[in-house]
């Protein structure tokens, strides 16, 4: 009995010892449990995911990413934002955005030749940088990619034709694929699986250092969409394999293995930890992609919560602020000094089936819309500093109008108009503001909640009207809301830029077929032709004056004439950085060019 | 024994098999599927995607492949290819042969790696975190109930309940954010947010080096997380002890004039250590497996959060991974248990 | 009942040694009322259910009511507590714990919230004592290969992660039950869970996931009883295996069971905090302290109060229940009968 007893306390203590004393003194034989150790993996083991600042020596940046794993690393399967800040620093695309301004600039492609075609296509001939090398980590610094030959690789036309082939084949399966697949001529039957032959695609490299590409229409964002990482150089060799190469397949993106030319590269990527790049001593420097100032960057991946407090603690040099400690940051002497907010390419707004009941009179719509207290929303609900949205298009997207040059454009708060609107409704039907029964729905998260609280509080408050709010978890609520019968009246979405341009909003979102009103019914559930042609005819739209016009017009259609859609407010970002960093703001969905930043103490 | 042990882990088979087959059918009940996005992607792409991952197959073979993946081992010549869909949870070279076994997918959410991949890098994370919280449940909800216990209905019971109480009703949602805010950040004992490991792990559990600063950054995240279970430690071992206290056979020992330590640490505690023991399997299983808020809150790469966000993202391998993993290892915490409680009381007998 | 006078009662000492017969109960309830901690744990418990019955009575505020201009606003008095709020905190004594991000009174939700967390707290362990204890006790007596498959049972569904299998269970009931077609059973219970802000799903969650523990822990406890003397003796008088079980083991078991259905309850409650944190918890703008305490963690560091208050309303309820369960396994712990 008491020998059993001690047993047990001995086995407990044992067993902290274990854990106490587990030193890697033998070296694990014959591991089962299969370890990805990567050759030139440095060896060193304590993880300071908050590294201390360094004095001298290497500048080291420390930056905060979000929570959750980065999804990928690899340019013909990225979707997010995360990915693909990352990839924007290891490879640059054959044009590039200016992250403040998000004009397009010359990238890897120095310059271009348009040619537009009898047949509307448009073909465009990109001339490379030459002498950009491959480069990678090989454990203790970055080295230059070599051949089989042993001369360096450089980054060539054909490794541009490479990644754009490879976003394209269906095997691939890269969700963002589509945006090639509609721009590139013969992209979309490759994709689609109509042809498995390559060369029916619309892009070919002539020598190394051009490359050309033609596109379905004459479209001045072809350049633009030329310029995105789904369509950046990819080392070939690597992920297939060569004579001297081993193939690494999906994980050719994994640490030790990734070969990239921006300018940084990746040294160290601890999933769901931290990633870390470092700065990459073969990059020329281009006019749009200096040479980088800063050593080091590490991104943690904490959520906002934690990661503002790392950066409180020291341990952060730019961080999120969340928006429930705005009152307080503000009123601090040292972190006001430190607060920007800088306007975001997003917009956030609210969608109607203008097939269901009640919403489907375009009075109604419009009271509901201009009954929205957007700066009240934002000054009370949001805190954030963003912009009311009088319309979808964000300003700062080439060919989106601006506030300034169209003041009255779109909807605005007007309570007494919201009202009249509604009653005309009401008094056309018979009906009383009681018997209307609508419900918002949104996706279950306290942001949305708070938003949608406030908008119903609002909408009791100038209309007189009872909204019904629902909420469903995301899928869930994706599903319903692109399903024909069960789309509810008034549901929550926001919309992103995939590449500036108003395109990318009016065309690829509100019209038929598009993200939020899909061909087979539910999202808008709308059809406008006179909208339809508006946006095609700008896109085609070479003067820029002309094309703001023609989407202005368009913008009109879409939230005050048909009022399909009511949108809220334009996305900012709010930043605290350390004073000791120079940077620069990014409009760009929070893509920043961290190569333009430095660090001074 | 043996033979006990043997039946144990066949009825594990049974349990995987019933687990995997219940939550495949749920996870495909609930609607919306991986692909769903804010952006809705064109049917082309969707067809590309479902088809990449076998989703355009029916559920039965999708299962049927899922189960051939996990369950039959391979032998083959050929090495391993670095694809995702390649990835095997054991796979070891016996002379020109590749003996690979447990191939749990590849996870949508991350486009170059695998549900082992996860097991490999993040599982030993949680695992490290949970040793830790029941270590700290236990260094701190023995002693505080045996106290209580002895000291009935004095200042010590109270006080002691109370405290185990306390830690009982205040949740790592709340304890977590105050601990970084007065220890991390004001008072800056610890790292706010982080872990002090990481891949590879000796034995696929281990922190290849156990330094302080291991420590450092464990410390928080694990009383966060143990404070809760200590509670429920200190009150059933008060409870246990107690009711044990009473029994005929300390009386006996008392009567035979034995000094009161020696009847409670020979006679009393050891009983009342049966129900304590039940709960740890349970609690070890939950400790490593419920940490979502704790690794969010102190920003830890474990798996805690794969258990939520592959449900709310429906990146099915993962789910499945995960389920079956918690299986697994409640099954056999389970079956510690039973031996350690045989060991314990040993009228119990196995039949 | 007219039973003949049987051994075994009288193998019980104490039923000897009183003069004036109780029944256990009245026993347990006589003993329990001298147990200051737990009365005062009862009474507690008692002002609380009556606060979630007249919810509407007390608060100050309908639950929903928003003003957002008062958003955020605290009394003067909260300012002394924390002055860290000083250099930012809105002042305004509307609100006896200050008003909320959408500026809703505080103390009217975590008044409303009540209903939500004491709801919880009385059906989750209902459902699981009561499947539990039966199937437990069922299996642990019998034992044999009834035990073996009741258990086999048992485990297969204790395999299940709890928590996964309600956040799974969740996202299946709700997304099914979405839009049920009216007049059909789905649609009844898809309006029940409405009329209970989102409630429901919980406690059927909660339910089906809880009992495992009692049922393992019961047996456990049957297990070790049946081999005991007094059991042993009143088998070899003939009492039946029904009288065996009440009258004899579940009595000498109820103490730990108490025990750690009282310990549990904190878990449905911060099971329901936890459903919160992710987004599965009550509809809002139904309050729960869940909810109210994962938002308020948020901004514990610029608006303590508004997660202090709730975390304090939840921790006092936690104390109620632990001490009137510890008065509970004292009370019905048959070796104490007719002693104190």
């Amino acid at each position: 009995m008491r020998t059993k007893f001690f047993l047990l306390i001995s086995v407990l203590v044992l067993a902290s010892l274990v854990l106490g004393a587990c030193q890697p003194a033998a070296a694990t034989p014959e591991t089962i449990i299969q370890t990805v150790v990567v050759e030139g993996t440095p060896k060193e083991v304590v993880v300071t995911a908050t590294p201390a600042p360094a004095a001298a020596g290497p500048k080291v940046l420390r930056l905060n990413m979000g929570p959750g794993d980065i999804p990928t690393l690899d340019p013909s399967l990225a979707t997010d934002t995360s990915s693909t800040q990352i990839i924007e620093e290891t490879s640059v695309g054959l044009t590039r955005q200016n992250e403040e301004t998000a004009e397009v600039l010359p990238g890897m492609a120095e310059s271009w030749d348009v040619v537009n075609n009898e047949d509307g296509t448009q073909t465009i001939t990109f001339h490379l940088v030459s002498n950009i090398p491959w480069v990678r980590w090989n454990g203790k610094e970055v080295e230059q990619v070599k051949d089989c030959n042993g001369n360096p690789r450089y980054v060539t036309a054909y490794d541009f034709e490479y990644g754009i082939l490879r976003t394209l084949n269906p095997k691939t399966a890269s969700d963002y694929a589509y945006v090639l697949a509609f721009a590139i001529k013969g992209a979309a039957d490759y994709n689609g699986g109509k042809t498995e032959d390559p060369t029916t695609v619309a892009v070919k490299a002539i020598d190394e250092k051009t490359l050309e590409i033609t596109f379905t229409e004459q479209a001045v964002y072809n350049v633009n969409i030329a310029g995105m990482w789904v369509a950046h150089a990819e080392p070939k060799w690597l992920i297939e394999g060569d004579d001297c190469t081993e193939a690494r397949g999906d994980k050719w993106t994994e640490t030790g293995f990734f070969q990239g030319y921006g300018p940084y590269t990746l040294k160290e990527w601890v999933h769901d930890s931290y990633i870390t790049l470092v700065k990459n001593p073969f990059w020329p420097g281009l006019p749009s992609v200096p040479v980088a100032k800063i050593d080091e960057v590490t991104w943690t991946m904490l959520d906002e919560v934690p990661a503002f407090a790392e950066y409180e603690a020291g341990n952060l040099d730019v961080a999120a602020v969340p928006l429930a400690d705005m009152d307080r940051v503000k009123a601090d002497p040292e972190l006001s000094k430190q607060l920007a907010i800088g306007p975001v390419l997003c917009t956030y707004y609210y969608g109607f089936n203008t097939k269901a009941k009640f919403v489907d009179d375009a009075r109604v719509r419009r009271a509901l819309s201009m009954a929205i207290d957007r700066q009240s929303l934002i000054d009370n609900v949001l805190k954030g500093g963003q912009e009311p949205a009088q319309w979808f298009s964000r300003p700062g997207l080439t060919g989106a109008p601006t506030l300034d040059k169209y003041p009255d454009l779109g909807v605005k708060f007007d309570p007494e108009k919201a009202k009249a609107e509604l009653q005309s409704y009401l008094d056309e039907k018979g009906l009383k503001v009681s018997d209307l029964d609508i419900t918002l729905m949104f996706n279950t998260s306290s942001g949305h909640q708070k938003i949608a609280e406030a908008i119903q509080q609002m909408w009791k408050e100038y209309l007189g009207l009872d909204v019904k709010l629902a909420n469903q978890e995301w899928k869930v609520y994706l599903k319903t809301i692109r399903d024909p019968q069960a789309t509810p009246q008034i549901w929550r979405l926001g919309w992103c830029q995939d590449y500036p341009d108003a395109n990318n909003f009016l065309r690829e979102v509100p019209t038929k077929g598009g993200s939020a009103n899909p061909a087979e019914g539910g999202g808008f559930n709308w059809e406008n032709p006179k909208y339809e042609e508006l946006v095609v005819q700008a896109a085609r739209e070479t003067d820029p004056q002309k094309r703001v016009d023609l989407y202005a017009q368009a913008e009109q259609i879409l939230v005050y004439e048909d009022a399909v859609m009511i949108p809220i407010y334009w996305y900012t970002r709010v930043t605290v950085t350390k004073p000791y960093v120079q940077r620069t703001f990014s409009v760009l969905g929070g893509l920043e060019h961290i190569e333009k930043w430095d660090i001074t103490q | 024994m043996g033979r006990y042990i043997a039946r144990r882990l066949i009825y594990l088979l049974v349990v995987l098999f019933v687990v995997s087959a219940i939550t495949f059918g749920l996870m495909h009940a609930v609607p919306g599927g991986p692909f769903d996005r804010e952006k809705a992607l064109p049917p082309e792409i969707l067809e590309n995607l479902n088809k990449r991952y076998h989703l355009d197959e029916p559920l039965l073979v999708q299962y049927g492949r899922y189960m051939y993946d996990v369950f039959i081992p391979r032998i083959t010549s050929v090495p391993p290819k670095g694809s995702v869909d390649d990835d095997f949870l054991i796979t070891v070279k016996l002379g020109n042969v590749w003996f690979k076994w447990m191939n749990f997918g590849p996870t949508y959410s991350s486009r170059s790696r695998t549900v082992n991949d996860i097991f490999r890098q993040q599982l030993p994370v949680s695992a490290q975190l949970g040793i830790m919280a029941l270590l700290v449940a236990i260094i701190i909800g023995m002693p505080l109930g045996i106290l209580a216990a002895l000291k009935q209905n004095t200042i010590f019971d109270y006080l002691g309940m109370s405290v185990a109480i306390f830690g009982v009703s205040v949740p790592v949602i709340i304890l977590g954010p105050l601990m970084i805010w007065i220890f991390g950040v004001t008072l800056k004992w610890f790292p706010p947010t982080g872990w002090g490991a990481k891949p590879p792990f000796v034995l696929g559990i281990f922190p290849r080096d156990l330094s302080p600063e291991f420590f450092r950054y464990a410390i928080m995240p694990s009383v966060a997380l143990g404070l809760g279970s200590s509670a429920i430690i200190a009150r059933l071992t008060r409870a246990s002890l107690l009711q044990t206290m009473r029994e005929d056979y300390i009386r006996t020992a008392r009567a035979k004039g034995l000094r009161e330590s020696l009847v409670i640490v020979r006679h009393a505690l050891k009983n009342s250590l049966i129900p304590v023991v039940t709960i740890l399997g349970p609690l070890f299983a939950a400790l490593v497996t419920g940490t979502f808020v704790t690794e969010v809150t102190f920003g830890i790469p474990g798996m805690g959060r794969y258990f939520v966000t592959s449900i709310t993202n429906r990146d099915y391998p993962v789910i499945m991974g995960t389920i079956l993993l918690y299986a697994v290892i409640l099954v056999i915490a389970n079956l510690i248990v039973d031996i350690v409680y045989a060991y314990l009381d040993p009228r119990i007998r196995y039949d | 009942m007219a039973q003949p006078v049987t051994l075994d009662r009288a193998s019980q000492k104490d039923v000897l040694l009183t003069t004036k017969r109780e029944s256990l109960w009245q026993d347990a309830l006589r003993r329990l009322v001298r147990n200051r901690a737990a009365v005062i744990g009862g009474v507690i418990i008692l002002i609380l259910y009556l606060t979630a019955i007249f919810a509407d009575k007390i608060a100050p505020y309908p639950y929903e009511k928003q003003t957002l201009v008062d958003q955020n606003k605290v009394p003067a008095w909260m300012l002394k507590v924390f002055p860290t709020m000083q250099p930012y905190a809105k002042i305004s004594d509307k609100y006896l714990l200050g008003a909320d991000y959408v500026g809703r009174d505080l103390f009217s939700r975590i008044v409303y919230g009540t209903r939500v967390s004491l709801t919880v707290a009385l059906i989750g362990p209902l459902i699981s004592l009561f499947i539990g204890v039966i199937y437990g006790s069922i299996s642990g007596y019998f034992g044999g290969r009834l035990d073996n498959i009741m258990m086999r049972i048992v485990d297969v569904l204790y395999a299940f992660p709890g928590l996964l299998f309600i956040i799974l269970l969740m996202a299946f009931f709700r997304s099914t039950l979405a839009r049920p077609e009216p007049g059909t059973f789905a649609y009844s219970i898809s309006q029940l869970d409405a009329r209970m802000g989102g409630m429901l799903f919980i406690f059927i969650g909660i339910g089906l996931t809880a009992w495992e523990t009692m049922a393992r822990l019961t047996r456990g406890q049957v297990l070790s009883m049946r081999e005991k003397e007094f059991v042993e003796a009143a088998r070899t008088i003939g009492a039946t295996d029904l009288r065996i079980m009440f009258r004899h083991i579940l009595p000498n078991i109820v103490g730990p069971l108490v025990v750690a259905e009282t310990l549990a309850i904190p878990g449905y409650i911060t099971t329901e905090a936890f459903l919160s944190f992710i987004g599965l918890g009550v509809n809002p703008p139904t309050p729960s302290w869940g909810s109210m305490i994962s938002e308020g963690a948020q901004v514990i560091r610029t608006y303590p109060n508004q997660t202090i208050f709730p975390a304090l309303a939840l921790a006092i309820t936690m104390f109620a229940f632990n001490f009137l369960g510890d008065g509970l396994r004292d009370a019905l712990d048959p070796r104490l009968r007719g002693t104190q």
